[in-house]
Order: structure tokens, then sequence, then C-alpha cells
């Protein structure tokens, strides 16, 4: 059980950028992020109305993090899973819900978006994801990169690390 | 495997320093952060306890730049090498792909490498994964103890086949911390499209 290359582009990924809008929409949330549990961001969305997101490298890892732990947890106490995640400060708030066995869907929303419309998008979207990531892993797409991606990588090493 | 994101052109690995508690993978990613320019690193994150030990783990994302006309970055993790945090420890692994094996040339720390170093073995395993189907650099770290033990030796313990890539460091100094890092990028970007 190597942990397989989720990799989304073409039809799949526009799919999941059509799914994070409408999630968006739906619950007036500020930012949704489809994210791969080793804490790669996928594809995400930002609301127009929303302010700067935080980094979202960090969210992503924070979130992949958080959700592996709590996976360990479900497991400790015999449960295959725990139910979606939310956590909620005085403005701001976060739902976490697994999109299949690889991917979570990540909804950042503030005191305006309804936290009910919140869960029950977040779970359809979820779904929704689920769907998509299981059928860009049946069709994982061919990566033609040869000598040459290594070669100039490995001069940006040089250049970046130090000779 | 690396996370490949065709839409946003951007190719992603994940590196994870490894290695008995206090042996400086903190330190290595603090030294990392410091000299790496504005604009080609995120922000550094670590969970850690009052007296920074490492909890779950620091994270530091690289960007080495646009190679044929992908983004390349780098996510550096350490784990937290305290024995009892095995836990989280195994839960930094998925999904590796490349290894930095920072070991401590402290004499009294030469049992905890060799411990550590089986451990990640198991832990590895847990994913289907062998040592051997990784890259992986030893870093063996704190040159600068006036007791501290002769390289061989402690490669010994932890490499007895001598397969990996070995370099010495002072973490708290800079010095080996690049060339080792270097080093497991050039053996992780290697692979790409190798069919590895
Ligand atoms: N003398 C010496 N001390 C070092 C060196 N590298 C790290 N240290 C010190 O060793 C201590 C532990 O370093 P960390 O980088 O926090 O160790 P770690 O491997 O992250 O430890 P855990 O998080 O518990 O797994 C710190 O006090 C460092 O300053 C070195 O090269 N030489
Ligand atoms: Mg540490």
């Amino acid at each position: 059980m190597v942990e397989p290359s989720l990799v989304l582009y073409g039809g799949p990924y526009e799919r999941a950028m059509d799914v994070l809008e409408e999630t968006l929409r739906e619950t007036g949330a500020r930012y949704a992020l489809f994210i791969d549990r080793k804490g790669f961001v996928l594809a995400h969305k930002e609301a127009l109305w929303a302010p700067k997101p935080p980094p979202l490298d960090s969210l992503a890892t924070l979130v992949a993090g958080n959700a592996a732990a709590t996976q360990a947890l479900a497991k400790l106490l015999g449960e295959a899973r725990f139910q979606e995640v939310v956590h909620q400060g005085e403005r701001m708030g976060l739902y976490v819900d697994e999109a299949g066995e690889h991917a979570l869907l990540v909804l950042v929303f503030d005191e305006n978006a309804p936290l009910g419309k919140v869960k029950l998008y977040g779970k359809r979207a979820a779904e929704a994801l689920a769907r998509l990531a299981a059928e860009a892993l049946a069709n994982p797409p061919k990566l033609n990169l040869d000598t040459q991606y290594r070669e100039e990588a490995k001069a940006l090493l040089d250049e970046l690390f130090g000779n | 495997m690396s996370t490949i994101n065709f839409a946003n052109r951007e190719i992603n690995f994940k590196i994870v320093y490894y290695g008995p508690g206090l042996s400086g993978k903190t330190t290595n990613l603090k030294w990392i952060y410091g000299k790496i320019p504005e604009g080609r690193k995120g922000e550094m994150v670590s969970l850690a306890t009052e007296d920074e030990r490492t909890l779950f783990f620091d994270f530091l994302p690289l960007d080495l730049g646009e190679v044929k006309g992908f983004k390349t970055r780098f996510h550096l993790y350490t784990v937290p090498g305290q024995v009892f945090y095995n836990a989280s420890r195994k839960l930094i692994l998925r999904g590796v792909d490349g290894i930095v094996f920072v070991a401590d040339s402290a004499p009294n720390r030469l049992r905890a490498n060799a411990e550590s170093m089986r451990n990640m073995r198991e832990n590895l395993a847990e994913y289907g994964l062998k040592v051997e189907d990784l890259p992986v650099v030893l870093q063996v770290n704190k040159r600068d103890l006036p007791d501290a033990l002769p390289v061989e030796m402690v490669r010994a313990v932890v490499d007895p086949e001598g397969r990996f890539p070995v370099f010495e460091a002072v973490a708290t100094e800079g010095k080996g911390v690049f060339e080792t890092l270097k080093e497991v990028s050039r053996l992780v970007l290697a692979r790409v499209g190798s069919g590895a």
C-alpha cells in the first residue's frame, strides 16, 4: 500500500474547481481547498470578497497532520473513521472532511457562514471530490519528464544550495 | 511518490528528517530556513513542546524554481525523535520521497542511533516501503563534540552495509547541512520519470 500519487488535471481538475466554487457560493465560506493526505494542495478556490488567505502550504500540512492523528485515534478506539471535524473560534472556523481514502476537503469560514450550511454542502462536496479522486487514481496521466528535467533541476539545486 | 499537480504545473517532493531525539533534526531545518532567501521558502511550522522538543513535526516548504515548465518544490519535515512519540513519527512518513537520517556522534547516543534506524524500518514497512527502495542520506551530526565517535563507528550501527551517502555535520554551525539536503534532493529528483 505504497501511497499512490493523486494527480489531478484536465477534466477532473476543472470539475474539482467547479465543486469548490459552488461550495463557496452555497456556504458563504472564504476558502475551499482540496488537498491530499500528505498535505499537498491539489486545488483551491477563494471567494472573491475574501481577504488574502494564510499560507496555504502551512494550512494544508497542519490539516493533513491533524487528520492523520484523528484517524489514528479512531483506529485506536476500534472505529473505521471519525466524522468530519469542525473547529470554531470566535470569528473563524474550519471544516475538514475526508474525500475518499487519499484526499481531504477543507473549508475556512467566518461568522457570516451558517454552520448548518457549511456542514451540509461540505459533506456533499467531499463526496463529489471523493469520486473525482477515485477517477483520477484510476487513470493516472503519464509524465514524460526525461533526463533534461533532471539536468535542469540539478542546475537549480546548485544555485539554491550552493556547489 | 511525488505529488504532481498538472493544473498548476507543480511537482512536489516530501523529504523527512529522521533520527533519535536531540540528534539535530530541527536544527537542520532552522539553519536552512535562516539561509534560504525570501521568495524561495514558505513559513516554517514547528509543533514543539515548551522545551523545544519536536512534538509532532517541523515543516518547511522550499521552492527550487521552474524546471521544464514545472514549479518544483520540496516539503521538508522532521519527526519527533523521542521514543514515545512513535505514533506521530509513523504518520509523518506517509508519502515520503526521500529521507535524511540524522545520527548523533555522542558516544552515549550510539545505541539510540541504531534503535531509531530500526524503528524507521518498521514504520516504513507499515507503508509497504523498504529503506532500500528510498533515497536515504546519512548525516553524522555533532562532529564538534570533543568525544565524538569516529564516523565509521556511527555508520556501522545504522548502515552496516554502507549503502547510504554519508555527510559529516555540525548543524548548529550549518556545516554539512546544505550538502546533505542537496544530496537527498538530487537523489529524489533522479527518480523522476525513471519509473520509480
Ligand atoms: N554540539 C552540537 N550540538 C548540536 C548540534 N546540532 C544540534 N545540536 C543541539 O542539540 C540539541 C537538540 O537539537 P534539535 O535540533 O532540537 O534535536 P532534534 O533532533 O530535533 O530533537 P527531537 O525534536 O527531540 O527529535 C539542541 O540543543 C541543539 O542546539 C551540533 O552539530 N553540535
Ligand atoms: Mg526536533
